[in-house]
Formats: structure tokens, sequence, C-alpha cells
């Protein structure tokens, strides 16, 4: 029989063990459904994982397909050292003279505990013990670790002690993938090259959250294409066992990092390394401030060399100053000085108001222009014909002609014409434009001081750009750097194209420049140096001031050039050398001081592109089957 | 009667209880197969990654050895070998060079068979 009593305790338990039901209840909901995510986070965090795998930059190869740039892949040695505690001692006496550290740094960088910049201490599980460290020194690493003795008998103790002394040799130091930028070649082509620098990125993929580091290009080449050649990140989402041993069968998502793309450049590594070797020797004798060449195919526009000193070492950027790094082909500007009397010449003979045999007087070395008075060198010339001046490099010359048969317009039409004052084009960053004046700003002057390359600068490319326009009928050309872009197994992706930029001349102008240009390194021009022995070399010399102090110019202070191509008539190469502020005393003259270099190179590069003589006099003894007037096409057989 | 009836409820018992040692044996089965399955599928999964791991690690010192014997082909390291070995090695001096001069362009070739073909091309 049931009593009221029980029946009414009966129903204030039910509703209390509703009420709790509905209470649990409640947070059920709370914990599954409202916090959802936030428990799914957690749990996530626990086991799943996140890799980042890193793409392989692209290399960059020269035009023959040696590498210039790579990517090795190295090894990122990390600690836990919450692992190792508390035989820090230990470890870091086997491990410190691999990770070339002292012993001390070590133990320091493996204490257990830290303190944070808040003044909080946390138990310390990542260190970031020594980056790029190749296969072979992780190799020996992981065998010291192996062979390191805790003075333990590890055969006698529990299986948590055993366990702990499994996990301290294999993740308390353990080593992640990487890879090192190496350049092979150590400073040559450094300037074309440039080099990357490593940055830290946290990625982050919906609660996970993955460091990587990535190699970003920050000068030359490396960052002209750095978005091609970094390539494409791949990433990996697991889960881990609490051994964190990958459970394969979890894998959600796995995805390939694409690598980056190859650069095959235009440069030839041959050819770079001739020239710069001859431009450490011109820096030997003349210790000037700086030098630097260029060396260009005129019919393309590819750049088969472009060097200069002080140089330095793309594997250790830090180690050089800015001085050094500084691309001084594209990124310098100096007044071009006679070089630019091909300028002046080449337009006043493309507009015919002269030809090559016309006659201008020279005034023997000083004409008064304006109440200022304009100097040749020496003890000036006389009647010189318009290739003399070019022969001679006379200023006064070249000044009449721009004044009396081309006029200010059209002289500064041509200057923009061949480039000057614009960029070339070239695919490397930090190209400058020079420094052209509109012709309307011009002061009376200007107009007899630009054909003798003042009141103007232009960067050593812009000049040997124009002089390979000469050299290419007149046609100019775009700088071309890059020859193609290719992938992991040379399968080319792109391939790039010579580009005109315009017809600054006439083909027969052209010719004309070129015929007055071969008399310069003759006996009687103002390059003799600069001749070579088994081809016509066409060629300009320039010796400009250097701007600056009182009187306008410094006085002893010399900007020397050369530039030529050959075989004049049917050029395959054009050289340009430049050598900033020589010693004086050791010569100053672009004759003097550049034109050797030019020779030096000139001869080396046409042996090793086999280019075919057109000087057959002097070949007279060697050619076999043919008299000297037969036609020499360059098939070289070489005695035993 | 007695007997028979024993016989038969003794048949029929059997059957069912065939019926259910064999259900439960499919039951069974089923999950131990599915069981060693899932061990199969994780074993191979394991497999698969070390696999991996070895593929990519071969991968890597190919790419290592490649770079090496890429390094060995630069022309300046050949040249330093050269000086190191003392092989006396120098580029060809221009009196060894021997320019012989091609022999003027062939005559454009025509579709007309030489003579010998002519005859046995012909139709009798």
């Amino acid at each position: 029989m049931i009593r009221p009593g029980h029946l009414r305790r009966l129903f204030v338990f039910a509703i209390l063990a509703g009420l709790a039901l509905a209470g649990l209840g409640a947070r059920l909901y709370v914990l599954q459904v409202v916090k959802h995510d936030h428990y799914r986070e957690i749990v996530d965090d626990n086991t799943q994982r996140t890799f980042v795998k890193q793409p392989r930059r692209g290399d960059i190869v020269d035009a023959d397909g040696h590498v210039l740039a790579t990517s090795l892949p190295v090894k990122r040695v990390l600690a836990d050292p919450s692992l190792i505690y508390p035989y820090q001692a230990e470890v870091a006496r086997a491990v410190a003279p691999l990770l070339s550290m002292s012993e001390g740094e070590l133990l320091h960088a493996l204490r257990p505990l830290r303190t944070n910049d808040t003044g909080v201490v946390y138990t310390n599980r990542f260190v970031d013990l020594k980056r790029k460290l190749t296969y072979d020194q992780w190799s020996e690493v992981t065998q010291a670790i192996a062979q390191v003795s805790f003075d333990v008998d590890e055969e006698f103790l529990s299986r948590k002690e055993r366990m702990f002394f499994r996990n301290l040799r294999r993740r308390g130091i353990y080593a992640e993938e990487d890879f090192q930028r190496i350049y092979p070649s150590g400073r040559l082509a450094s300037h074309v090259l440039g080099y990357v620098q490593e940055v830290e990125r946290i990625l982050t993929n919906g609660s996970s959250r993955a460091a990587s580091i990535e190699m970003t290009g920050i000068y030359g080449i490396e960052h002209w294409l750095d978005g091609k050649l970094k390539g494409t990140r791949g990433w990996r989402v697991t889960e881990m066992d609490r051994r964190a041993r990958e459970i394969v069968v979890f894998r959600e998502q796995d995805v390939e990092p694409r690598p980056g793309l190859n650069v095959t450049l235009t440069i030839d590594m041959f050819i770079q390394n001739v020239v710069e070797e001859q431009l450490a020797e011109a820096m030997k004798k003349f210790n000037p401030k700086s030098a630097c060449a260029v060396v260009v195919r005129p019919s393309t526009g590819e750049i088969l060399a472009l060097a200069n000193v002080p140089d330095f070492d793309p594997n250790f950027p830090s180690k050089s100053d800015d001085w050094s790094r500084k691309n001084r082909v594209i990124a310098d500007m100096h007044e071009p000085g006679s070089t630019f009397k091909i300028v002046v010449v080449s337009g006043a003979l493309n507009e015919q108001t002269v030809t090559p045999n016309d006659v201008f007087f020279c005034e023997n070395g000083r004409w008064m222009f304006k109440g200022k008075p304009l100097h040749d060198h020496d003890n000036g010339y006389g009647n010189l014909t318009v290739e003399g001046i070019i022969t001679h490099s006379s200023n006064i010359g070249s000044a009449k002609i721009a004044v009396y048969r081309l006029g200010e317009e059209k002289l500064y039409d041509y200057m923009t014409r061949f480039g000057f004052g614009q960029p070339t084009g070239i695919t490397l960053d930090g190209e400058i434009r020079g420094w052209v004046k509109h012709w309307k700003k011009w002061d009376g002057l200007a107009v007899s001081r630009i054909p003798m390359g003042h009141a103007i600068t232009t960067t050593p490319l812009q000049m040997a750009m124009a002089m390979s326009a000469i050299a290419n009928e007149g046609k100019l050309m775009r700088p071309m750097l890059i020859d193609s872009l290719r992938g992991e197994n040379g399968e080319v992706f792109v391939k790039f194209q010579p580009q005109t930029v315009r017809q600054v001349i006439s083909p027969h102008a052209a010719k004309q420049m070129v015929a007055a240009l071969k008399t310069v390194p003759a006996k009687d021009g103002t390059a003799p140096k600069a001749a070579l022995e088994h081809y016509t070399v066409a060629g300009k010399t320039g010796t400009a001031q250097v701007p600056g102090g009182k009187a306008g110019y410094i006085p002893k202070k010399y900007v020397s050039s050369f530039i030529g191509f050959f075989p004049a008539d049917n050029p395959e190469v054009c050289i340009s050398v430049l050598i900033e502020e020589p010693d004086v005393k050791k010569g100053y003259y672009g004759g003097q001081t550049a034109a050797p270099y030019f020779k030096a190179i000139a001869e080396q590069v046409a042996n090793y592109l086999k280019i075919k003589p057109d000087r057959n006099d002097s070949l007279g003894e060697t050619l076999v089957g043919g008299t000297n007037s037969a036609p020499v096409n360059g098939v070289a057989a070489r005695r035993p | 009667m007695a007997n028979n009836r024993r016989n038969q409820s003794g048949a029929v018992r059997f059957v069912p209880a065939l019926k259910a040692v064999l259900l439960c044996t499919l039951i069974g089965g089923s999950c131990v197969g599915y069981v060693l399955q899932k061990n199969k599928i994780y074993e191979l999964g394991q497999q698969i990654g070390a696999r991996q791991v070895k593929l990519d690690k071969i991968k890597k010192e190919n790419q290592i050895l490649a770079d090496r014997y890429a390094a060995m082909q630069l022309p300046q390291r050949l040249a330093e070998r050269v000086r190191d070995l003392k092989l006396g090695l120098v580029p060809p001096q221009r009196q060894q060079i021997v320019w012989i001069s091609e022999p003027p362009p062939i005559a454009p070739a025509t579709n007309a068979l030489p003579a010998q073909f002519v005859q046995l091309n012909r139709k009798p």
C-alpha cells in the first residue's frame, strides 16, 4: 500500500531526477552543440597535424646549362628540451661540436624552463638550434645522439624509463627538411643573380598552424623572377599517434608542392668569367674606384656577360656593403664623354645633313661658342672630315655638327631615339633612366656640350645598347637577360624572344657610322690598343670628367670607357668596358685604360664563340685549301 | 509416440541451434574480418608512409648528387682541377688552329632522279 507521504517523496524525487537529467541534457547540449566548434578545435589540435611542404626553388642556369644558383636540401635542427632534461650536459657534450656551437651555448639553449617577455615561466619545448646542416652532418648528429652514454644500464630500466630514453634519442633533438640557396660559382655574375633572404611565415589552416621558412629574392634575377622561382607550397593534414608517428590512413589532405621554374639566362658563364678576370686585372693595374663591363650580342640584344667590381658573394650577402652590391651597369650614371659622339654623328648622317667626307674646320683646338671656349685634346686639329672627327674624337668637330647641321631639337630627338633618358627595359630591378634635359630647357651652350658627352648622364648599359644599335644596322634592341623558363624536367614554359625597340637610324647611315668607327682602333685613332689581330673592330673611346667641386669638374678624376664591336661588318659581339676614376698617373684616357681590356676580352670571346675572322691577310699562313681571298667560314681544325 | 516426439523435438531443436551457430559465426567472422582488414589497411598505410619517406630521402640525395655533379662541371672548377693536377691544358693557340675554307654551296637539288635510278623505274 503506497502512502501519500511516499507518493509525495516519489514525486519530489522524480522532479529532482528530472531536473538533474534536464541539467545534464542542457550541459550536454552546451558541450555538443553550443561549444561544438571550440571542443572540435581542441580535439583536432590534439590529433591533427598540418605539415607544410616547401617547394624547391628553381635553379638559375647560364646559356649552356651551367648552374649559377641552386637549392640544396638541408636539415634544420630543432630540440625539445623537455624531453632531454636532466641529461642536457651529456647531450650538449656529444652534439655541440657537430653543430659548431660551444657546449655552454648549447647547454643554455637546452634549459628546461624559459621566461617570456612578460615574465611568465614556461616549459621549453622548442629550440631552433641550427639551420642549413647538410645531410652528412645531420647523420653525424644522429649517430652521436644514438651513442651518447647516460651512465645507466638501460637493460634493467623500467618500461617507462626505457621509453624516456627512447624519446630523448628520437625526439629530443630532431630535424626538419629545409633548403639552402647555393651559388656554386661564388661571386661570378653576382650582380645579375642577386640573392635571397629567408622569411619565416606562420600559416594557418582552420585550427592548425604551421611555421614555414621561405626564401624570398631580394636582388637581381632572384628578385625579378621571385614568383616564378619560388614555386607553390604543398601541405599534408594528417593524424598522429601518441608516439608522434603519422597514422597514414587518417590523412585528410595531401598536396605535393610544385617546384619553382628553372631560369635559363643569356649569360654565358665562360664569357662572364673572362670579363670578371679582366676587370680584376684592371682594378689591380689602375686602382680605380670601380669598373664594369657588359657584353651584348647586337643582333638580338642578348647579354652574354654583365660584370661589376667591386662585387660580392651572394652566398654571404650580409658580408658585403651597398657599394659592392650596386650594379653599376644599370644603376650608376655618368657623363658618357666622347662615346656619345656616336649619337650626334649618327643623327647627322641619318638626316643626310652631312656625309662621311664632309670637312669641318676644328679651330686648331680652341673654339669660342657663345662666349665660352671649347677645347680639343692635345693641340687640336685643323680640317677634319666627319670620319676624322670620330677617328680623332674631336670635341669641336662634333659640336659643330650638332650646332650647324643637326640643331637642338633633332639632337634631342636622336638622344631619345637611341634610348637615353629612359630605362632600357632590362629584366633587373634598380635600373635608372639617366638624365636628359628637354631641348626647350637647354641653355644655349648645351647643344655644343652634349655632343662630347657633357650635360647628359647615361648608364653604361644605355651606351652599350646604343652602340649595339649602330652595329645592328640601326635597330635598337631591348637588352635580353632571360632566355627561357623551364620546368623540372627541362620542358620549356616560356621562351623569350628578342625585341626590337625601334629603328633609330637607317641601315645606310649605320653602315657609314661603322666605317667611321673602324678608324678608331687604328694607328691614327684614339684606341689602337683595342685593335684585334684577326678581326676588324669598330668602337669609340670615352674619357669624361667627374662633375663636382667649385670648377664644375673635379680635377684628375675621370671616367674612362671603350665600347666596340667586332667583326665590324658582321658584328657578333659588342663589348663595353668602363673604368671609374683610374689612377691618373697610370693613364686615364679610354684608349689607354679601357681599350686594352676590351681587346683582352674580345680575343678570348672570339676564340670561345669560334667567330669567323674577317681579316684574312693575317691568316695567310694558316689557311688551307684556298687562297687568301677565299671566304673563310670559321671551320677550325686543331693541329695535333 | 513418446520416442517419436522426442526424436522430432530433438530434430527441431538442432536446426535452430545450427542456424544460430551459423549466424553467430557469420557475424563473428564478419567482425573478425573487418578488424583484420582494418589492421591490414593500417599496416599498409604505415608501409606507404615509410616508403614515401624513403622515396623522399632518395629524391633529396639524388638532388644533392646532381648538384655536386653540376658543381664539378663548372668551367672554373675544371680550370682549378687542371691547375691543381698540373695537366698543362690551355686553350689552343692561334698557331695551332687551321682555318679551312668551305667549298662553294652545292647547286639546289632537283626532283630528277640520277640516271641509274631513272633506268630502273622505267615501266616496260
